[in-house]
């Protein structure tokens, strides 16, 4: 919690940064002239707003302000929760009623059929016969059938019968239904019957909570629609419930700007409308380390980074390219598809809680089963009995047990020899320090696996890219996953804002806000029907930006289309030149379509023959704030790197080189401009980091060590 | 007499010495002694191992996502694979697994024939859409593939497949009901080199592609499979560049071996014994009338499996698969049933049964016989035998029991038309909702509702609004059938309907091709009733276009007008424009007698529309009150009155000398079967409910049994009435009994002509 430069004089704007988790609420807060003040204080579910104000109290009190003083000054506070993802796992959810075309009822049960299986790892998919279908988003008796059709092309084929519509209503009303799901065949393409549907509740209902598919995601395919439609039904108004007295109370205290609330895509959305599209905030949770990245990779000036996080029970990467997170525009959550957009996060159960165990054919296996906070990994002592990551981190030398968490856990090395010994050592035939090793190993390939595919399924070679690794137990493992992954430098965040990272990724991100549409067509197109479209999103970007009531220090557009050839399904996102369109510009988009293809899935493969189409239309909009916080440049450091050594333990770190005697420093007494020369600990209260054999680690001005990889 | 050129096609597994020998000296093989595959740490096996899987992943994500195909994109029929350099199979996908019964095949008779001549080089890939030589298993599937080298030396193999919408021959989608040889079907092409060098040779890829009515779909195709296996080939590579070829080499035959290790020690857990089973295909092309026998015996002895299809009808007509399907059969069931929770190295698993069959038969057809129907036709059904096998093997053990499984999705219901839109353009579709198919009850939970087919595991229907976008179509509905899942102490999985009328088309003609119309095959195990018969209607003058100007739409079959064709198992019927085709695919079978079943499960069934009153009363005797609840005194009387009532109507044979059982251990046959001790220390077929004895293991206990016949439409409200429209044999419902409590030991609906088989016997 450091305040490197005070700043109070009157007038200054604040940006507020405040994410609040299950276990902890974080905050930070920064103004113009650089001063940054971070908090950290448990979260108070299932009241969260409680600590949502605790956060606010901390930061003004080192700010030297209060609260309302500091809430004056606020140009806006940017809002990560996970009220929507919290209410969704626990089931505390609205009482939903769903309304269809008739002869479509059963979208959400056939699920495709993929509902058996969407979400599963490969390794569960596999054993067919203990697949199942979750329970159908909305009971049979809470679903009804509307007459009413719409065509491909958006005609009208069959008037919507509004009578019918309207007893639906009061049957759905008396079984007492808190939320209404309207999702239409082909409504994204007319919203005509949604919106009279709308209307009709209105007056059937009033109050009722609805959500129409064609506002919340017009996108084809009615199963991901109406179920991502059925989800926001269920949790808006349980945000609402949530943001309302929030941000009644935050205005109470004098906040003078917007509160905005945090979305899985890496925008933002006001808490007025953020019930609304209340689904769209559910991945919040895990981009907020990734935007956080990206801000970071702003100031180190990486372009491309693999952002990696290793909590205690998942292993989570996002990319950034260009200085952009990736995106995706769909994810699953409970075997249900969810159409909003998010930021790419992929994850694995290989956390430093993540189980190893020998299978009856003799494969060692690692993850995906977490031990967990409770009893966590044996050498905690809670009574975890089974091998844990950590218990093999800890064997093989990496982790101090007198120096775990700055020395708050103390860890039993005789527990965890037990536990590798007994479950990974006998059976293989291993004595315990090779099980470590091995389970070690496995850690590592198999989180090194993923990181490659997220990189190399996006098209890129990951020697261009830079890993970021957070969470307490990623350094430990970062330098063996970023050379699997075959990247060459490495830099583990650790300056004062390490333990508020995706915080302080929402206060000094921009705004950034998107909006797409689909009208898929084939090359060549018309160019004036191609710049009606940009120009149309092109404003309705301009708007949402200005609805977010921030004074903007600059405004930028960028536009891309989805596109593919003929008859594929699957789109490529294809950036789209600034300018006006003529035959020659609409041209250049097919170009620059078929360069990206070939770039995604190698020279010649790409098909001109099969044609291309346009399908999707999109432009994303970012305002640059008013206040631009950087990170506190940390001053020289008194000592020699030499005085920050402690001593010395013997290590494994890689099969090649076996048990080597490696030394320990305390990061502590490092600063700015110190160099460590592999193999080496570094000991830091919050995680430990390794420095491989060959490697050299330097403390950069903010504090993080960077690591250039042999 | 000199051999027939076409004998020169046959890919079959073999030793791999022999296999070794008759490779070209030209071509050298990269391998590893059994002692470095002895010798690989557990450490470095599951690294490298945790790669190999990950490279197979990427190769499905990029195959899916460059593929031009609604039946990839869609639907997943399509796979691939990872193998050694002789092709054996060390990774697999999760898609269409009967395919994987076809790869090492293709690669075994590549090694051989085009070795010398000309040549396996690196850098080179070939194609294959002939289903004698493997590689799929009709010429639709059409697979590349691509040998991996290393300094020199062949290392392993690539290979990518998928399902392609038509490769010409004289029907659309290369499917002809009238086929009676393969020479009005898709040119099969045995392996031919498509990229050489790294180079695409665009002379190859214009003879394969100027045979399609889609060529620019198939050549999207093309490309995905080879950029699937560049991949892998990249990927590869990479991984012997950091470990070393010998090391990865030895870890790709330990996968093997590891698999084969782990089905064998499931296997020899098991007790021994064999079971017989017969399943058939209706009609064997347009016009047939026919019920057409396969017929299989398993036997499980130690840690092998036999599979003996000695007894299946010669091959006629066009529902016949080369050796590929038959073998595909057979793995279509393994994979999911034995090996869920096994590593899919195919090779090494593939090692663990034989297959014995007489050549020229419907499951092991010659050339020339028509096999378009191969996937969906024979070897679904030879899956379906043993499918049927395997659970009652698997139902004999505490341990093994969670993975009994009856039938599921017992045919396919395919569905293709073609014709020309109001634009004057030709079009060529397929419904593809069909994917949606019920599981087979398990003997501890319900089969999975509109779950997707047994084959492609990871298989999918399509939105109705995709397959609107791309086809001149309209929904009228597209929902789950009510008592369609076979009734059982657990239920049957349901199946589907769909209705779609034309829409924005001049003119239509679809084709059709099914089974399982006249009588379900997917049978039920333990006294489960058969799933819902496959029902396929076109209705002309419905009057559907005018009633949803008036703004109604019709709901069922009944509000379409009487002017059904019943669609026969092949047919081509044209469809007008207010016409309407309405699809109700198969369904799963159930497990256990139904009268069993948790009358509270029942009733949420009813809740539910998983299952109507009418049959919850008659089939399950569950007697519901007014708020839909269980009334279980009713319940309870109503299953007396059942079981009264199976006593009267039922027929016994002439009495045999009676059996008699000792106290003892009861050891597992099925739910409702045990196996006692007999005075003399053999051993005897008991009833678990009444300890009754029923017969002496090994002798025709079925024999002995009171059973009732009656028409088909006993087996539930979605079994087809009136099998004459379809076959001319006489086709019955069968049930069989318990003498003294008449708990059902085995449902079914089979020729009358079909004699009582011994299911299930000691070695």
């Amino acid at each position: 919690m450091a305040a490197t430069r005070p700043g109070r004089q009157a007038g200054v704007t604040y940006v507020i940064g405040l994410d609040v988790g299950g276990t902890f609420t974080d905050a930070v807060a920064a103004d113009p002239s650089g001063a940054l003040y971070t908090a950290k204080t448990p979260s108070t579910p299932p009241d969260f707003a409680r600590g949502f104000e605790n956060a606010l109290d901390l930061l003004a009190e080192q700010a030297g302000l209060s609260t309302e003083e500091l809430l004056a000054r606020t140009s806006h506070v940017a809002h990560g929760t996970t009220a929507a993802l919290n209410a969704l796992v626990t089931g505390n959810v609205a009482t939903v009623g769903f309304l269809t075309t008739r002869g479509h009822g059963d979208a959400i049960t056939i699920m495709n059929v993929e509902g058996r299986y969407l979400g599963l790892s490969p390794h569960e998919a596999q054993d067919t016969l203990r697949t199942r279908k979750p329970e159908p988003l909305v009971p049979r008796s809470l679903r009804r059938e509307v007459t009413e059709r719409i065509d491909r092309d958006g005609k009208v084929v069959v008037t919507l019968d509004e009578q019918e519509v309207r007893t639906h209503l009061r049957e759905l009303v008396a079984l007492g239904v808190d939320a209404l799901a309207v999702s239409l065949l082909w409504s994204f393409r007319n919203q005509a019957h949604e919106l009279r549907i709308r209307e009709l509740a209105a007056e059937e209902a009033p109050g009722l909570y609805v959500t129409l598919s064609s506002e919340l995601t017009p996108r084809i395919r009615e199963f991901a629609r109406a179920a991502t439609t059925i989800m926001n039904a269920q949790v808006g108004p349980t945000l609402r419930a949530y943001l309302d007295p929030l941000e009644a109370r935050l205005r109470a205290r004098k906040l003078a700007g917007p509160l905005l609330v945090m979305q899985g895509s890496g925008g933002t959305v006001s808490a007025r409308r953020a019930p609304e599209v209340a689904i769209t905030t559910v991945g919040s949770v895990l981009t907020g380390g990734v935007v956080g990245a990206a801000r970071l990779a702003e100031q180190l000036g990486h372009p491309n980074v693999v952002s990696t996080d290793v909590g205690g029970t998942t292993f989570l990467v996002g990319l950034i390219v260009d200085g952009r997170p990736i995106s995706t525009s769909g994810t699953v959550l409970g075997q249900h598809p969810l159409n909003t957009p998010a930021l790419r996060v992929h994850a694995i159960g290989s956390g430093g809680g993540a189980i190893a165990s020998v299978d009856r054919g003799g494969n060692l296996r690692v993850g995906p089963e977490s031990a967990g906070a409770s009893p966590g990994p044996a050498c905690y002592g809670l009574g975890g009995t089974m091998p844990t990551v950590t218990d093999a981190d800890l064997v093989t030398g990496i982790l101090n047990p007198d120096f775990f968490l700055g020395g708050r856990q103390p860890l039993s090395r005789d527990l965890a020899e037990k536990a590798l010994l007994e479950h990974v050592g006998r059976p293989l035939g291993l004595a315990v320090r090779d099980a470590a090793a091995a389970v070690f190993a496995v850690q590592n390939g198999q989180t090194g696996d993923l990181a490659r595919k997220v990189v190399v399924e996006a098209g890129h070679d990951p020697r261009d890219f830079v890993v970021y690794a957070f969470g307490g137990a990623g350094p430990m493992h970062s330098f063996a996953y970023a050379a699997e992954l075959g990247a060459r430098e490495l830099v583990v965040p650790l300056g004062p804002t390490a333990g508020v990272f995706s915080a302080y990724g929402l206060a000094a991100s921009a705004v950034t806000v998107s909006a797409e549409l689909s009208d898929p067509a084939p090359l060549p197109l018309d160019p004036a029907r191609v710049q009606a479209n940009f120009d149309a999103l092109a404003d309705r970007v301009r708007t949402a930006l200005a609805d977010q009531e921030i004074d903007f220090a600059s405004v930028s557009l960028r536009r891309e289309v989805d596109a593919r050839y003929g008859p594929q399904i699957s789109e490529v996102t294809t950036p789209v030149a600034d300018g006006d369109f003529d035959e020659a510009a609409v041209a250049g988009i097919g170009d620059a379509f078929e360069a990206q293809y070939a770039r995604q899935f190698g020279p010649g493969t790409g098909y001109r023959e099969a044609g291309i189409q346009v399908i999707t239309y999109r432009v994303h909009g970012v305002g640059t704030l008013p206040v631009d916080p950087d990170l506190p440049v940390l001053p020289k450091p008194a000592g020699r790197v030499e005085d920050a050594r402690k001593g010395s333990r013997p290590v494994f770190l890689d099969l090649r080189y076996g048990w080597a005697d490696t030394a320990v420093y305390d990061y502590r007494a490092l600063g700015p401009g110190h160099v460590i020369t592999g193999p080496a600990i570094v000991e830091v209260p919050t995680t430990t980091v390794v420095v491989p054999s060959g490697a050299e680690g330097t403390i950069d001005r903010f504090g993080n060590l960077a690591i250039r990889l042999a | 007499m000199p051999a027939a050129f076409s004998d020169r096609f046959a890919g079959r597994p073999m030793p791999l010495d022999e296999l070794r020998r008759a490779i070209s000296p030209k071509l050298r093989l990269h391998t590893v002694t059994q002692e470095a595959i002895d010798g690989i740490d557990p450490l470095t096996y599951e690294v490298i191992r945790h790669r190999i899987w990950s490279i197979t992943d990427e190769m499905g994500d990029t195959l899916k996502r460059m593929s031009g195909s609604t039946s990839v994109t869609e639907v997943n029929d399509f796979d691939f694979t990872i193998g050694d350099e002789f092709g054996q199979e060390v990774q697999v996908g999760l898609f269409n697994t009967g395919l994987v019964a076809s790869m090492d095949l293709a690669v075994y008779w590549t090694l051989i024939n085009r070795s010398a001549s000309p040549g396996i080089d690196e850098g080179d890939m070939f194609l294959c859409n002939d289903p004698w030589v493997g590689g799929g298993l009709h010429q639709n599937d059409v697979a590349v593939l691509a040998p991996i080298f290393h300094d020199g030396l062949l290392f392993g193999w690539a290979t990518a497949i998928c399902h392609v919408a038509d490769l010409g021959g004289s029907a659309p989608g290369s499917f002809s009901p009238t086929a009676t040889d393969v020479f009005s079907e898709a040119v099969p092409t045995p392996p031919i080199k498509i990229v050489r060098g790294g180079e695409l040779q665009d002379d190859v890829v214009d003879a394969y592609l100027r045979r399609s009515r889609v060529p620019e779909m198939v050549g999207l195709d093309l490309r995905a499979k080879i950029g699937a296996n560049r991949l892998a080939v990249d990927r590869i590579a990479t991984l012997i560049g950091k470990y070393g070829p010998d090391l990865v080499k030895a870890v790709m035959k330990r996968m093997m071996d590891d698999a084969e290790r782990r089905l064998r020690a499931k296997l020899a857990a098991l007790p021994d014994g064999t079971w017989h089973a017969i399943g058939y295909q209706e009609q064997s092309r347009l016009g047939d009338r026919g019920l057409h026998k396969i017929e299989l015996r398993m036997t499980k002895i130690g840690d092998h499996l036999t599979f003996d299809f000695t007894g299946t009808d010669p091959q006629q007509g066009m529902i016949n698969c080369p050796y590929s399907g038959m073998r595909a059969g057979v793995m279509f069931a393994l994979l999911p049933v034995l090996a869920g929770d096994i590593p899919w190295a195919a090779g090494g698993l593939m090692r663990c049964f034989d297959l014995i069959s007489e050549e020229g038969t419907i499951n092991n057809a010659s050339f020339p016989a028509a096999v378009a129907k191969a996937p969906v036709g024979p070897a679904w059904a030879t899956a379906n035998l043993v499918a049927e096998c395997l659970g009652k093997m698997l139902d004999t053990t505490v341990e093994s029991r969670p993975r009994v499984q009856s039938v599921c999705a017992g045919t396919y219901d395919g569905c293709i038309f073609t014709g020309v839109d109001d634009h004057g353009r030709p079009f060529l579709g397929g419904l593809a909702d069909t994917m949606a198919s019920g599981y087979g009850a398990q003997a501890e939970s319900d089969g999975v509702d509109t779950a997707g087919l047994f084959v492609i595991p990871m298989g999918r229907a399509p939105d109705v609004e995709m397959t609107e976008l791309t086809q001149p179509l309209l929904y009228l509905w597209r929902r789950e059938e009510t008592d369609t899942g076979g009734a059982g102490r657990q239920r049957g999985g349901l199946s589907g309907s769909a209705c779609v009328i034309p829409y924005g088309v001049r003119s239509m003609t679809a084709m059709f091709t099914g089974s399982g119309k006249a009588a379900s095959m997917s049978p039920g195990l333990a006294g489960g009733y058969p799933g819902g018969t496959q029902l396929d209607l076109v209705v002309h003058d419905t009057g559907a276009r005018a009633a949803l100007a008036a703004g109604r739409i019709p709901g069922s079959v009944d509000e379409l007008g009487d002017s059904r064709c019943v669609v026969q198992s092949h047919d081509e019927l044209p469809v007008h424009p207010d016409s309407a085709m309405v699809l109700r695919w198969t369904a799963g079978g159930g497990y256990g007698d139904p009268v069993l079943r948790d009358p509270h499960a029942v009733a949420r069934d009813v809740a539910d529309a998983k299952v109507s009153g009418e049959a919850a009363l008659t089939l399950y005797g569950v007697v519901l009150l007014t708020d839909g609840s269980a009334d279980l005194t009713a319940t309870e009387k109503e299953r007396e009155l059942l079981r009264a009532r199976r006593r009267e109507l039922a027929v016994s044979p002439p009495a045999s000398p009676p059996v008699r059982v000792v106290p003892g251990e009861r050891r597992l046959l099925d739910d409702n079967l045990r196996l006692a001790p007999t005075p003399d220390g053999g051993q005897a077929v008991v009833c678990a409910h009444c300890d009754q004895a029923l017969g002496l293991w090994g002798e025709n206990y079925l024999a002995r049994l009171p059973r009732r016949t009656g028409p088909p439409a006993e087996a539930g409200p979605t079994a087809w009435p009136d099998p004459g429209v379809y076959v001319d044999a006489a086709i019955e419902f069968r049930q069989f009994y318990c003498p003294c409590c008449y708990t059902a030991l085995l449902t079914q609906v089979v020729p009358a002509d079909q004699p009582v088989l011994l299911d299930r016997a000691p070695v």
